[in-house]
Order: C-alpha cells, then sequence, then structure tokens
C-alpha cells in the first residue's frame, strides 16, 4: 500500500509497537488471575506438544515396559519403571501422554484457526454486503448449523481414513459458522457507525472500507472466536478420537482415553485415564478462562462499572 | 397480510429449503463416497453375489443415482425410513426407542439447567464481583469447556467406582425387563441409573445459561430505565425482577436452539454412560454403515434443529416488543 | 423554610488507577415551591449533584462529605429501605434520556402503576385510573397506557416520564436534562407542560441543563457548576443579567442567539479541567483572562454580595463589573477577530432542482402481484437549491424532516431518485458515470458525531492522510500536506497530534481532525451534517467561527444543516427551512430572522430559548408532530398544525415561490408579515394551481 521511503523506520517502529502490544497484553492478563493461571496452562501445553516426542522417554506405541523378568509390564500402577504407569498393552503412560499433546496442539490450533479465519471473513463480507450475499452466506450457516456435527464428521471419517489435517479441515468446516454469525452481528452495527459513511464519502473503495475501517474494529471479537475454537477443536478432536474415528497412526489423548474405556480398565487404571483427561480438561478450560477475560473488555455492553 | 405473518411466511419457506437442502447433502454424503453399505456383509462371506443383487434391488440401489435420489428424496420426506439393514427391522421400530430414551433423559435436564442457572447467572450478575459469581463462572467455564464424556469419566470414577453410589453403565440392570414405558421409566432401578448422566447433561448445558443471564444482566444494571426504576424505590428484588425481565428474551431462544439440537444426543454422554439414546445408536450404525438408520437418524437430527431454529425465530419477534418482523430497522 | 438543603457535597469516582473528584464542596438550598437551576457544561458535575441527591451514583461513585438535608432529613445518612420510602413519595425524577429510560418490555401504564402500588396501597383499578388522570395531564391519549415505549416517539416519552413524576405528588421534582435531545418545538412544549403542571402542583424543581436559556425562562434561582464547583449562584435575573463570574460571562456570551445574528458569539478557549486530583486553584484559571497570582494559589469561596441574593466564587469578584465589559470583546479571550464580513460570493458550484429521494416500502407479495404501486418514504421531496463558492447555505429542520438524508442525497452517498443536480458544471449522472471519484475529492462532509466519525483503529495521522492515499493526492509530500491542514483547522502544534488516537482527543479536537480530514483534499465544496451538536457551547462557537473563516478565506461553498436555529444564523449567509422533505422557506439570514414568512419558521424561531431572563417570549404552541411521511396529506404538508391554515392550504401544495421575492421565498398562501414583505402577491386565491415546481407528482 504504502511506498514509503523509510522502510526502515517504519519497520522499527512496527516492531516496537508489537513489542509494547505484548507487554500491554501481558499485563493485562497478569491482572486476571485466573486467565494467567490459563496462560500458564496453556503455556505448558504447547511447550508439550512442540517438544514432548522428544521429551518423552520411550517411543509411545512400539516400547513395551518389561519387568526384571522380562515379562510385560500390563496395567502397573507408577513405578520407577514407569513414572506413570504402564497400559493394558504394558505401553508407557507418560510416553503417551508426552507424544499424544501434539496430535491434540496441531488441530487445536489449526482447526481454531481455521474456524477463526473462516468465519471471520465470512461475517465480514456477509454483513459488509448485505443483500443477498448476506442472505446465501447466512443461509450456508443454517444449513451448517442443522448438519449435526458429530454424525457428519463421522459418516466423513470413515469413508476416508482419518488423518489429524483432515479432522482439522473437517472441524473447521464445521465451526465456522459460529464466529461467522457474531463477526456478522458485530459488523452490521460497526457498518453503520459514522466513520465507515465518512470512509465511504472519501471514496475508499469497498475493499479498503471492509478491510481498513470495519474489519479492525471487529477484530477482537474474530480473536475471540478463534481462542474458543481452539477450545472447541481441542474437544471435537478427542471426541472424534474416543469414538474410535482418530488418526490410527497417532497417540492422542482422546485416543487414550478411548483405550482405557474400551479395554474396561477404567474402574482401576487412574493413571491410565487421569492424566489424558485432566490434560484435555485443563487446556479447554484455560482457553476459555483467557476467552473470557478478553470478553470482559471487548462486550462494551458488560463492560460498565465494576 | 400482516408484517408478522409476512415474517412467518418468510422464515417457514426458508425452513423448508434449508430441510430439502439438508436432506440432499445427507444423500450426496452417504452415495458419493466410497465405500458401499454391503461391503462388510460380503468380506464377511455372509452373502453371496445373487443375494446381494436382490438386496440392492430391494435397496434400490441398482438404479441410476437421479432415481435413487427421486425415490430417496420421496420416502424421507414422507417419513418412510425403509428397513435396517443390520437389524432387519423397520427403521422407525429401531429409532423410536432410542429417541424416546434420549429425549427422557435430556428434556428434563435441559429445563432443569435452564431454570436453575439462569436464575443462578441473575443472581450473581446482580451481585457483580461476589464469590459466588467468581466461583460459579470458574465451575461452569470448566463445566462446559471440558468435552462432556471427560466429565462423564470423572463422575463415573468418584461416584459409581469409589463411592459406589450408583451404576456406571446402562439405563437399567441387565435382570430388569420392563413392558412398556411407564414401566420402564417409572421404577426405581430406572432412577438409579438415571441420575448420573442427568447430572453431568445438567452440568455441561448449564454453563451456557449461566453467562447469558448473567451477562444480560450486568448490561441491564447500568441502563437508564433501571436507574428510573430505582429513584421510583423499587427494591432490590423488584429492580432484579425487572433486569432479569429485560434478559429473557436471548435466554428463551438459546434455549429453543439447544432443544432442537436434544435430537442429536449428546452422543459422548450416551457412549459413555452406555445409555440407548439416539446419538449412541447412530454411532454403532455408522460404525457398521447401516445406510437406511443413517440416514433416518440425520434426517430427523437436522430437521429438529431446522423447526428449533424457525421457533427460536418467531420467538424473538413475537416476544419482543421492540423488534421489527421486517428484519432491518423500521422505516 | 428550605426544602433542600445541600451542604458541602463532595462526590468522587473511583475507577482502576485513578479517583475523579465530581463534585468538591457543592451548597445550594431550595425552597418550597421554587424552582432551581442547576446549569453547567459537560464533567461539570452537573448530573452527579443530582445522582447523589437520589441516591442513584452508579457503584463506583461515593458521597464523601457533606449533607443533603430534605424536610428535616439527612438523605446521605439514611438506609436503602428509608431512603426507597422518599423517593417518589417526595422527590420524583424525569430522567435525561426519556428514550432509554422506560423499560422496553413494560408497558407505559404498568411502569407508572408499578411506582404507585409500590407507596400506596390503592387497588388497581384506582391506580389505573390515576394514570389515565395523568397521561390526561401531560397531554398524551388515555387510552394508550397499554402502549409499550417503543409506540411512542421521543418527545411523547418524556411526557410519560413526566407523568410517571407527577403519579405520587411529590414535593421536589428533579428533572435533568428533561430536553436534551428534543427538537425545540417539541423542547418548548415539554417545559411548557413542566412549568403548568408544577405550577398546579406547588411542588419545587430543581432543573438541571446546560442550556441557560431553559433556565432563564423557567427558574427562579440557579447554581452554575464548573468542575464540580459551584462558580455563582443567586437569584436568575441577578445572576445572568449581571454576572459577576468570569466563567458565567463568558457561558453567557458564547451561547448564539437569534436575535443578535451580527454579534459574533465569543466562546472560551480550552477545554474543562481534569479533575483526577482535587482542586488546588481556581479551576476556571486556566482558561481566565482575569486570572491573577491569588487564582492561582486557591479556589476562591463562595462570598455573598452585598444586599442581594447573589454569590459569587471569583477572587476579583470586586471587579466584576469592568470584567463584564472586557469579557464582550473576543480580544480579550485571546480570539482573532476574524469578521471578515461581506466577503464576495462567488459563482455557483452546486444547484439542485427537485432533487428527490424516496424509500421504497417494503411491500407483501400478494399486492406486488396486484401490481399495486409500493409506498414511498419521500425522504427529500423535491428540493431546489443553489450554494456559490464562499458562501454558507444552512439548512434547518426538525429530526426527520429530511436533511440528513438531503445531505447525503447531495454527497452522492445516496442516489438521488427523482430531480437533477448539477456541481461544478456537470450533473451529478456524470460523477454516478465513472467519475466517483472525481466527485469524492470535491465534495466533502462533516458528520454529526465527534465520538463516532473517526476511525477509533487510526491515528491522527492516518486518518488525515488516507483521503490522500486514495486519490493520490499530494502523495510525494503527505507529512506536510497533514501537517498544514491540521494547523489550519487549529490543532497546533500538528506534530503533537500526529501519533494520538482518536481517543486521547477531546471531542472539539476530534471534531478538528473530521474537519480536518475534509480538507486535506482542498474541497471546492463542503456539507456539514449537524458538525456541532454534539459539542459543549463553547466547543461549537470555536467550530461555527472556523467553518465561517474557511468558507471566507479558502473559496469553499458549504451546506450546513442543523436543527439549532441560533448556530445557523451565526454561521451562514442565507437559510433554507426544511419540512417534511420539502424547502418551506428560503433566503437571506437576516430576514428570515427577523421577518419569517412561514408560520412553521415563525414557531421554530419563537420556540428557541431566551438568555436573558428579562426578555419576554411569546410561545407559538404547535399542535402534534410532524405526520408520517409516507401518508402525506394533500395540499400544505404543514396544514394540520398551521395555526393560520385556511381552505387553500388543504386543496394544493404551495410552491416556494409563493410568497416573497428573490432573496426570500417561502412556500406558503397565507404568509406572515405579509405587510411587510415588498414583494407580496397578495393572498393566492383558489387560483393557486400555477403547477410548482416541485408538486408531489406521485401522491395520487
Amino acid at each position: 500500500m504504502s511506498t514509503e521511503t523509510k522502510p526502515k523506520a517504519e519497520l522499527y517502529k512496527r516492531v516496537d509497537r508489537i513489542q509494547s502490544l505484548v507487554r500491554d497484553q501481558f499485563a493485562f492478563l497478569r491482572q486476571d488471575r485466573l486467565a494467567f493461571a490459563g496462560v500458564l496452562v496453556v503455556g505448558a501445553f504447547v511447550f508439550t506438544g512442540v517438544f514432548g516426542p522428544l521429551l518423552a522417554p520411550h517411543d509411545p506405541i512400539e516400547y513395551t515396559v518389561r519387568d526384571q523378568a522380562g515379562s510385560i509390564l500390563r496395567l502397573s500402577g507408577p513405578t520407577g519403571a514407569a513414572v506413570l504407569g504402564t497400559t493394558a498393552y504394558g505401553k508407557d503412560v507418560l510416553s503417551q501422554f508426552l507424544a499424544g499433546a501434539r496430535p491434540t496442539l496441531i488441530v487445536g490450533l489449526f482447526g481454531g484457526l481455521g474456524t477463526g479465519a473462516i468465519g471471520f471473513l465470512v461475517g465480514l463480507v456477509s454483513g459488509y454486503y448485505g443483500g443477498w450475499v448476506d442472505e446465501v452466506l447466512m443461509r450456508l450457516t443454517d444449513l451448517t448449523f442443522s448438519l449435526p456435527f458429530m454424525p457428519m464428521a463421522l459418516l466423513l471419517l470413515t469413508f476416508v481414513t482419518p488423518n489429524i489435517w483432515l479432522m482439522t479441515a473437517i472441524i473447521a468446516g464445521f465451526l465456522w459458522k459460529m464466529p461467522a454469525r457474531v463477526v456478522r452481528s458485530e459488523v452490521l452495527s460497526v457498518r453503520e457507525r459514522t466513520f465507515v459513511k465518512s470512509a465511504r464519502a472519501s471514496g475508499a473503495s469497498d475493499f479498503r472500507t471492509m478491510f481498513y475501517h470495519v474489519g479492525p474494529n471487529v477484530l477482537p471479537i474474530g480473536f475471540l472466536y478463534t481462542a474458543y475454537g481452539v477450545a472447541w477443536a481441542i474437544a471435537a478432536q478427542a471426541s472424534l478420537a474416543f469414538l474410535g474415528f482418530g488418526d490410527p497412526t497417532m497417540t492422542s489423548w482422546g485416543r487414550m482415553l478411548r483405550q482405557v474405556f474400551e479395554s474396561g480398565n477404567m474402574r482401576i487404571a487412574w493413571w491410565w485415564v487421569f492424566p489424558p483427561a485432566i490434560g484435555i480438561a485443563a487446556v479447554t478450560t484455560s482457553v476459555f478462562l483467557i476467552g473470557r477475560a478478553y470478553e470482559e473488555v471487548i462486550n462494551p455492553e458488560i463492560q460498565t462499572d465494576q | 397480510m400482516t408484517q408478522f405473518q409476512r415474517f412467518l411466511a418468510k422464515r417457514l419457506a426458508i425452513s423448508v429449503l434449508l430441510t430439502l437442502v439438508a436432506v440432499s447433502v445427507i444423500f450426496v454424503v452417504l452415495r458419493l463416497l466410497p465405500g458401499s453399505p454391503f461391503e462388510a456383509l460380503v468380506t464377511s462371506g455372509n452373502l453371496n453375489q445373487q443375494q446381494i443383487n436382490e438386496i440392492r434391488s430391494m435397496y434400490g440401489l441398482n438404479q441410476p443415482l437421479w432415481q435413487q435420489y427421486v425415490s430417496y428424496m420421496g420416502s424421507i420426506l414422507t417419513f418412510e425410513f425403509g428397513y435396517s439393514i443390520l437389524r432387519s427391522q423397520p427403521v422407525w421400530s429401531v429409532l423410536e426407542p432410542r429417541l424416546v430414551n434420549t429425549l427422557i433423559l435430556l428434556v428434563p435436564a435441559l429445563v432443569t439447567t435452564a431454570v436453575l442457572s439462569s436464575s443462578l447467572g441473575m443472581y450473581v450478575g446482580w451481585n457483580r464481583g461476589s464469590f459466588l459469581e467468581k466461583f460459579s463462572i470458574i465451575s461452569t467455564t470448566f463445566l462446559r469447556s471440558t468435552p462432556v464424556f471427560i466429565t462423564g469419566i470423572f463422575f463415573i470414577i468418584v461416584f459409581a467406582y469409589n463411592l459406589e453410589l450408583v451404576p456406571a453403565f446402562g439405563m437399567r440392570s441387565v435382570t430388569a425387563s420392563p413392558e412398556g414405558y411407564a414401566e420402564t421409566f417409572l421404577s426405581v432401578d430406572f432412577a438409579y441409573h438415571y441420575v448420573l448422566p442427568f447430572t453431568v447433561a445438567v452440568l455441561y448445558y448449564s454453563g451456557d445459561f449461566l453467562l447469558l443471564a448473567r451477562n444480560g444482566v450486568v448490561e441491564k444494571r447500568g441502563s437508564e430505565f433501571l436507574k428510573l426504576h430505582r429513584a421510583k424505590g423499587l427494591s432490590e428484588m423488584q429492580q432484579l425482577a425487572r433486569a432479569g425481565r429485560n434478559s429473557m428474551l436471548p435466554i428463551l431462544t438459546y434455549f429453543a436452539l439447544r432443544l432442537g439440537m436434544i435430537f442429536q444426543g449428546l452422543i459422548l454422554l450416551e457412549v459413555v454412560f452406555g445409555w440407548p439414546g439416539i446419538g449412541r445408536e447412530l454411532v454403532l450404525a455408522i460404525q457398521q454403515q447401516d445406510y437406511p438408520l443413517v440416514q433416518a437418524a440425520v434426517f430427523i437430527m437436522a430437521l429438529a434443529v431446522i423447526i428449533a431454529n424457525l421457533a427460536a425465530d418467531v420467538l424473538y419477534a413475537y416476544f419482543d416488543p421492540t423488534v421489527s418482523t421486517n428484519g432491518s430497522g423500521s422505516a | 423554610m428550605s426544602l433542600l438543603e445541600v451542604e458541602d457535597l463532595k462526590v468522587t469516582y473511583t475507577t482502576d488507577d485513578e479517583s475523579v473528584h465530581a463534585v468538591n464542596d457543592v451548597s445550594f438550598s431550595i425552597d418550597e415551591g421554587i424552582n432551581y437551576g442547576l446549569a453547567g457544561e459537560s464533567g461539570s458535575g452537573k448530573s452527579t449533584v443530582a445522582e447523589a441527591l437520589l441516591g442513584l451514583l452508579p457503584g463506583n461513585g461515593t458521597v464523601e462529605r457533606g449533607t443533603i438535608q430534605f424536610d428535616g432529613k439527612d438523605l446521605t445518612s439514611l438506609s436503602e429501605a428509608e431512603r426507597r420510602d422518599v423517593l417518589w413519595e417526595d422527590i420524583a425524577y424525569i430522567p435525561q434520556s426519556a428514550m432509554d429510560s422506560l423499560d422496553p418490555v413494560m408497558s407505559t401504564g404498568a411502569q407508572i402503576t408499578q411506582a404507585i402500588h409500590n407507596h400506596r396501597n390503592v387497588s388497581d383499578a384506582k391506580a389505573r385510573n390515576r394514570v389515565r388522570e395523568l397521561f390526561e395531564i401531560v397531554g398524551l391519549d388515555p387510552d394508550r397506557i397499554d402502549d409499550y415505549p417503543h409506540e411512542f416517539s421521543g418527545g411523547m416519552r418524556q411526557r410519560v416520564t413526566i407523568a410517571m413524576a407527577l403519579a405520587l405528588e411529590p414535593d421536589l421534582i428533579i428533572a435533568d436534562e428533561p430536553t436534551t435531545g428534543l427538537d425545540v418545538i417539541v423542547q418548548d412544549k415539554i417545559i411548557d407542560k413542566i412549568l403548568e403542571i408544577q405550577e398546579r402542583m406547588d411542588s419545587s424543581l430543581l432543573l438541571i441543563t446546560h442550556e441557560i436559556g431553559v433556565i432563564a425562562e423557567t427558574c427562579d434561582e440557579l447554581s452554575i457548576l464548573y468542575g464540580g464547583k459551584v462558580m455563582e449562584q443567586g437569584s436568575v435575573d441577578n445572576v445572568l443579567v449581571n454576572p459577576t463570574n468570569p466563567y458565567t460571562m463568558g457561558l453567557k456570551n458564547s451561547f448564539p442567539e437569534i436575535e443578535d445574528g451580527d454579534a459574533d458569539p465569543v466562546a472560551i478557549p480550552g477545554s474543562p479541567p481534569n479533575l483526577n486530583r482535587e482542586p488546588t486553584a481556581c479551576v476556571f484559571e486556566d482558561r481566565c483572562p482575569f486570572a491573577t497570582d491569588e487564582c492561582g494559589e486557591s479556589h476562591p469561596d463562595l462570598v455573598d454580595l452585598p444586599n442581594r441574593n447573589h454569590r459569587s466564587a471569583c477572587h476579583n469578584v470586586e471587579e466584576a463589573a469592568q470584567m463584564r465589559r472586557d469579557a464582550k470583546a473576543p480580544e480579550t479571550w485571546d480570539i482573532p477577530d476574524s469578521d471578515a464580513d461581506g466577503s464576495d460570493r462567488g459563482e455557483v458550484v452546486l444547484e439542485t432542482d427537485g432533487l428527490e429521494k424516496y424509500y421504497e416500502q417494503s411491500q407483501s407479495l400478494v399486492s406486488q402481484f396486484r401490481g399495486e404501486d409500493p409506498d414511498y418514504v419521500k425522504a427529500v421531496d423535491g428540493v431546489s437549491l443553489s450554494v456559490r463558492r464562499s458562501e454558507v447555505l444552512g439548512v434547518a429542520g426538525e429530526s426527520g424532516c429530511g436533511k440528513s438524508t438531503l445531505g447525503e442525497t447531495i454527497a452522492l452517498l445516496e442516489d438521488p431518485t427523482g430531480g437533477e443536480m448539477v456541481f461544478d458544471g456537470e450533473p451529478f449522472e456524470y460523477y454516478q458515470d465513472g467519475n466517483l471519484q472525481e466527485f469524492r475529492r470535491k465534495v466533502q462532509i462533516i458528520f454529526q458525531d465527534p465520538f463516532d466519525s473517526l476511525n477509533p483503529r487510526q491515528t491522527v495521522r492516518k486518518l488525515v492522510g488516507e483521503p490522500l492515499t486514495i486519490h493520490d493526492y499530494r502523495t510525494d509530500e503527505r507529512e506536510r500536506a497533514i501537517v498544514e491542514t491540521l494547523e489550519k483547522v487549529g490543532l497546533t502544534p500538528a506534530e503533537k497530534f500526529l501519533d494520538q488516537y482518536p481517543h486521547e482527543l477531546s471531542g472539539g479536537q476530534r471534531q478538528r481532525v473530521a474537519v480536518a480530514k475534509a480538507l486535506v483534499l482542498d474541497p471546492d465544496f463542503l456539507i456539514c451534517d449537524e458538525p456541532a451538536s454534539m459539542l459543549d457551547v463553547s466547543l461549537k462557537v470555536n467550530l461555527l467561527n472556523l467553518l465561517r473563516g474557511l468558507a471566507d478565506a479558502e473559496d469553499i461553498g458549504i451546506v450546513y444543516i442543523s436543527h439549532d436555529l441560533a448556530s445557523l444564523v451565526q454561521v451562514s449567509d442565507r437559510l433554507a427551512i426544511m419540512y417534511l422533505g420539502r424547502i418551506i422557506e428560503e433566503g437571506d439570514v437576516g430576514r428570515i430572522a427577523t421577518q419569517p414568512k412561514h408560520p412553521y419558521t415563525t414557531s421554530l424561531l419563537a420556540a428557541a430559548p431566551e438568555k436573558d431572563p428579562t426578555a419576554d417570549r411569546t410561545r407559538v404552541l404547535l399542535d402534534g408532530e410532524p405526520p408520517d411521511p409516507v401518508d402525506l396529506p394533500s395540499g400544505c404538508a404543514f396544514a394540520p398544525r398551521c395555526p393560520k391554515a385556511e381552505e387553500s392550504c388543504w386543496e394544493a401544495e404551495p410552491g416556494l415561490d409563493e410568497a416573497g421575492d428573490a432573496d426570500h421565498r417561502a412556500a406558503c398562501y397565507v404568509p406572515d408579515d405579509e405587510s411587510e414583505s415588498p414583494a407580496s402577491k397578495g393572498t393566492a386565491g383558489d387560483g393557486g394551481f400555477e403547477t410548482p415546481v416541485d408538486a408531489d407528482s406521485l401522491s395520487d
């Protein structure tokens, strides 16, 4: 856009702005202790997702824990050989837990981003143009609302061998309706604001008005729903895996839970249940808590006097 | 024609159209994706080619696709769901009891949670900043963001396995063989099995209602009209009642939408608790590739959502005296 | 004995990181049966005082000290329950914004009966009867008590709140800006109603407003608040006729008045004080031209002036008479005298002929099949006007008269549905046909709301620079163009503002940025749609002077749209009065202000309050409100409300040439001041069918 002759200065300024932005966000989150705890949990989760497989003491699937005698150690509680115990098949729970974070992270992150991005764009375009564009896009969201997510996802996954990217696509393909509706209604009110009219009056094109004037003012809501999208995507991925429609080649937390459940060992093997269950619950709850902290700020209606 | 009737007619037309499109999508997904429903039977060696052909023609699968489509549309829209491939029973007689089981679990749960958590939400919204507000928000955030099967697993481990208060699985004891709905649902044995999934469902639904009610009341608290109510000398409770009344509409509409989703069941909840509802049946049917059952179940689910959507729109237009029914602001 | 006695009231708000000292040691007392005015600009703490009296302060506001004696009781020490008993029974409240003050999901009648039931043990039927009675008193149809608030217009809703305040015949009514946001004619009627009722009921009234004109006309005593302090206090006649405080003088002088259209109002430069700290100096010190060293040391006490009901807080109160004289001159306030009057008007830059903007109403499928013509809302209905360079054309009218739509249609933000418009020698079709960018560069529009007209996520540099980017204009010297323009609109030093976001600017500064954004492209034509309506009076005057100066210096043609006749008279060369989409009178400002021809113009002019309490004004109270612009009566649109309507008015619509001469035209068969009008045509008889230019051709 801009043909500035001082790209360097501009770049410094931008870096500066981003730095202060990050600092502001951090300072803001520090104030809300819950949200801050959420940040720590999510931070730990991302770390595990990235480095977990490297940190895992054993291969989660190939390696079988054996006792001194060499026989397979099945359903053993936490011991020195397996810090978090073993599964019914003699696999190391800790290794599975560490390795299982990655697919959860990938689907959560990209599913959430996809949900947010598609929803934001659809909402923006639909709300800004109105008329038949709006009508078509909104009926499309109605359609995705009426088709039940879980059964449709299961159907699609029976025909195609599941892998995490496909799951990410399916999840984003169904969840974008949520941000789309909210962003649209937000756009509808921003569109009526004077500065948008003023932009049109000064000759700004639709594209420019939409992305420079309307877009930035609904971006916070878009971010918020991206965060929620991450939580939804993680929950959806875990649910699909729990039903046995996960990527069969990868250990994920949902798949771990399915294995305990299927093998009928839930009653005894608490060490096998709790790591993945608490992991999923902690991450989804944390993401929501962070989102809520922002919602209190973004939603002008509920940010009245404290 | 009044404006309201016109609005109603438009919404109806849209709903009918949506139903047609949704049904077509289901058809496309089921027929165009690779894999045949009889592969499982063939590979298991139970049928020879002759029998397969007979069955294929029985289900009309040997006709060209468009004819299949037409007859499919015709039958599904007249609620003729055909025969379940694997259960060899009419689809409806398989689905009906499952649907009833789901509704008996979830409708009371939804109503309970709508009443309880909305009231609680209004109360904590009014007493903003209280400990109760923080606590209820954190706990419901946890309950609504955590996948329902994980909450279910926690509850089973605590209440069924460790405290051994209630059974963990199923809708009634293996030995029980009741006749008819009344006998099934009015027994102590059923109540035993009912408590845990019911509680988890109530808690799972609670978050949205609580936040909706709370945000509504918080928003109304700062409003000008409440200031006037306060100036008139209304007591705290009377003011809260007005703030609550003014936040009812979103809650009502949300309730209608949720009610529509109930027909999908809480699939994961039903699976974890072994509840013989429609969601669990659908998962089984998908795993076994029982087409007629799947398409009927998905159709019922979609239809319920579309009808609930319609109901929510109409509720909104009907009950909000200020909303204009022609979509945009009044001219 | 006084009914209400406020002593040393101090209210602070605490926010996250600072506390705001909104009201500082305010004392005043109201006697029984007295109308008391509390005047001040926004941020003066006047509404906070009302909230403190009623116990309605928001959660973060606290009464730090002071007492509020009402009828012998100290309101600040009452328990919640005791206070609830006093509220409404003894003190009723008319809120600021009737638009949002009524419960939207409760019928208006029920909201009033609720107040009655809460304090009196009466039967439902009795309470309903009382509501019917009240509706009658305030001039509403008693059969409408079961209607919901949204079924009433703004003025009618304010009547509902008045009816509610009267329900229990309280001793004191607190009215917080009861007429803000209402049209001048409606405002006049509401004020009239409040006075009439309050006289009958013999209660006291505390009227809070920023319009000293309203107080001058209605109140016996007043306090002038500034920065949470009482600056001057006493009987209205004393304070407003002979102010002794520089702030009062400045406030009074900055109110434009219709009569003295030639004398520019004098604005107080600067902006209201920051109340984050408790005031140590005189709160007005930094804006006061008479400030001395003493003023910087302490805020003056409110001292009694000898022998009069008059108190003033000023260290220099002895020199009041001298200050009064000086305060009238702009130089005193360091304002350059911009009286470049009589500038030459240039050639015509914009001309419209019968311009129309109709909105089609949605209609049912059935009537579409029947081929019925849809109904139209005739927002702009045959407007013909012309604007020259260096000329300011004022367009006046009540809300809903179509004046904003006219502005947007001229700016081609709305497509005209009929008529002609020529700008800079080319018809509007030429611009719509692919030359819109050229038009957008030459014609700029400034909108009403300074808080909403700037994108909150852009800095001033981006805001002002964006038009340059869009039109690729002076892009090689962007920064210079931006700085130049900012300085032109008085934002100096411009560099200080470049990196600020709108929320960091005050209302007046924002509106200046909006003006800069319009001027940066060196336009030929400017449309101003109520640019000053949300600004405090001193800022408003600043903006008016700025626009006037621009028209003179930059050769720009300006259309200034407003409901505020007084400002229009100040800023315009010519005036057009609009009613229901039509221009009903047009001409030289001076002539319209002094000798209006159309009865509607007469009532508009008469409805504006006078700031001089000694002036006597005759009210012309019009019946009803403007009708729905869908089903207009045939004939003159104003006839149903017109006090002078005759047979002929109902038959055919008068054209704008019906009365007056080329410099002053009016669409009326029976114009006022007929005898003084030189080019009178005499009363147009029944043969008045001279195919008016802007006749409503679609009204069959």
